[in-house]
């Protein structure tokens, strides 16, 4: 049985998946349902070093970049209406090959052309996060985003981060006005 | 406060109460209609009498109100615990789109104190003619989202995304009848303001009737080609504003026209849907009658005004209703000037004659049209 957890809450991988080498992180909402232009959401994920910046422009995985160097990041592809039941959009992470350097992995999610499109988190139905043992496929822990869901264009919705020798998750559901661009700029990227 | 799209907030942050008003206005450049969807916990409207419109302004529990356009009344206290979620629609009534509306907005009002107010704007709309404005919706307590987005389809699509497959009968369309009166004695009337009618659909004039044996004349009774012992007509003398007269009756096939003077039209052969009871005249252009008498005719069998239970019907489907039975029988005579339209201002006054005449040439005499009569047979 997966933790559900609230904004804010945290679980421990280490603790619910021993042996936890491979996870994968889903992302999803529904596709609109009204009229008007899609929905189309980019998940993205930071490797952050101590200081919370990235340690290059390598670090930012997104559709354009869609493995880390090292390969313990990959980036599944870009979905663009969130048609379809499941995950959306995923990221697979190999803890193990996480360099020791890197102390989390923030996952963040924004509106593609969210201006022009005049959208917010606010009118997407059903966002979630959730982290799945690619071992055995079990879904370990879920965020399910709904009333946390701002009206901003971009959003962390959750983090993977070193607890001494475990990994957590951490729900974040965390707005952040601007979009992709400012967003990564935050984190450290020469955007 | 105020919130912008996509917003969500919980009612008790607002409104303390579980009674409150939800208002919603639109600054103009299309006519607008508000509605109201009760939900069950899947979003469907599982119960058609929690759609509440024009038609149907109140829910059984009577904790949703529409007290008029784009007010309600609730009482989330009083509420059936099926009832999940309620979505505020607003749709553009008659031609047009949202994208007109310049800005509206949707207000929760506490003893006429505003707690809460949502502009929307028309530039969000380009294509859509139905906007779920707001939705109240339980999730653990009472929330209020700010929904602004809709369909290019309209109500229809509203009720589609709501109902869908499972809905087990849609809701009635948008047939309201605002004013519905009877004219039961001589000379009332009833008077139509043509200006605020909000209808572009023509006036619908019905004759019915029943059987001499007492049966009901109706579309079995047609289609089974069981000989009728009392065939009437429905038919009227008219003089438009420009000073035209003229007849329309089924005698000697002077059906009138949809598409040209004088916009009176008798449909003698419609015998399907709804229309199909009894007979039928549409008046396409009822601001150019200066004068309209309608008269009913008994053409063919042995029956009597008397014995036949006659009454002819006046509606647009929407803005009124107005019956007028034929109460007083003359049984001498086989000829009714039922009633007549007159021009009143920017309206028609319709008024209850039931006189009875030997013939057209008698009534004629009567109203003064001055038409030359000749004899003639169907």
């Amino acid at each position: 049985m997966a933790v559900s957890l609230t904004k804010g809450g945290n679980v421990s991988l280490s603790k619910e998946a021993p042996n936890l080498k491979e996870i994968l992180v889903g992302l999803g909402w529904d596709a609109r349902s009204t009229d008007g232009s899609d929905f189309d959401l980019d998940a993205s994920l930071f490797m952050l070093g101590e200081n919370g910046k990235v340690r290059s422009d390598a670090d930012f995985i997104f559709y354009n970049n869609l493995r880390s160097s090292d390969g313990s990041v990959e980036h599944t592809g870009d979905n663009r209406t969130g048609v379809g039941e499941g995950d959306d959009e995923a990221i697979k992470v190999d803890l193990a090959k996480v360099p020791a350097n890197v102390s989390r992995l923030s996952v963040s999610v924004t509106i593609h052309e969210a201006e022009s499109r005049r959208q917010n988190f606010g009118m997407v139905s059903n966002a979630f996060i959730r982290i799945v043992n690619q071992a055995d496929n079990r879904e370990i822990a879920r965020y399910d985003l709904s009333e946390d869901a701002s009206v901003e264009t971009a959003m962390i919705f959750g983090e993977v981060y070193r607890s001494g020798a475990e990994w957590k998750f951490k729900a974040v559901g965390q707005g952040y006005k601007g979009g992709l661009g400012p967003l990564a700029r935050n984190f450290g990227v020469n955007a | 406060m105020e919130i912008v799209r996509g917003q969500k907030l919980k009612l008790r942050d607002v409104a303390a109460s579980s009674e409150f008003e939800v208002a919603i206005d639109v600054d103009g450049g299309c006519a607008v209609d508000t509605s109201c969807f009760g939900l069950d916990g899947d979003g469907r409207l599982s119960d058609s009498r929690y759609f509440i419109f024009r038609g149907q302004p109140e829910s059984p529990c009577s904790s949703i109100t529409r007290n008029g356009s784009g007010s309600f009344s609730l009482n989330l206290s009083t509420l059936p615990s099926e009832v999940r979620k309620i979505v505020f629609v607003v749709t553009v009534d008659g031609e047009g789109g949202m994208s007109s509306i310049g800005q509206g907005r949707v207000r929760i009002l506490v003893d006429g104190d505003e707690r809460l107010v949502f502009p929307f704007f028309g530039r969000d709309f380009p294509s859509e003619r139905a906007v779920m404005a707001v939705e109240l919706y339980f999730k653990d307590v009472w929330r209020i989202a700010a929904i602004g987005q809709g369909f290019s389809g309209g109500l229809r699509a509203v009720l589609d995304h709501f109902g869908g497959d499972e809905m087990p009968v849609p809701p009635p369309p948008l047939k309201v009848i605002l004013s519905k009166v009877t004219l039961e004695k001589r000379g009332e009337s009833k008077r139509i303001d043509l200006s605020k009618r909000d209808s572009p659909a023509p006036v619908h004039i019905n004759l019915q009737w029943d059987e001499a044996e007492g049966g009901k004349r109706g579309l079995w009774g047609r289609l089974s080609g069981r000989a009728s012992a009392v065939d009437l007509d429905l038919g009227c003398m008219y003089r438009m504003k420009n000073g035209d007269c003229g007849v329309v009756q089924p005698l000697g096939d002077s059906f009138g026209s949809k598409s040209s003077a004088p916009y009176i039209f008798l449909d003698k052969d419609d015998r399907t849907g709804a229309a199909s009871d009894g007979e039928n005249m549409y008046v396409y252009r009822p601001d150019d009658i200066d004068l309209m008498v309608i008269f009913a005719m008994i053409y063919e069998g042995t029956a009597e005004f008397s014995s036949v239970n006659g009454r002819v019907t006046l509606r647009d489907g929407r803005d009124f209703e107005i019956v007028v039975p034929l109460n007083n029988p003359d049984g001498g005579h086989r000829f009714c000037a039922v009633a007549r339209v007159e021009r009143d201002g920017n309206g028609v006054r319709i008024t209850k004659d039931e006189m009875y005449f030997a013939g057209h040439r008698e009534c004629d005499s009567h109203y003064g049209f001055g038409f030359n009569w000749k004899v003639c047979r169907k």
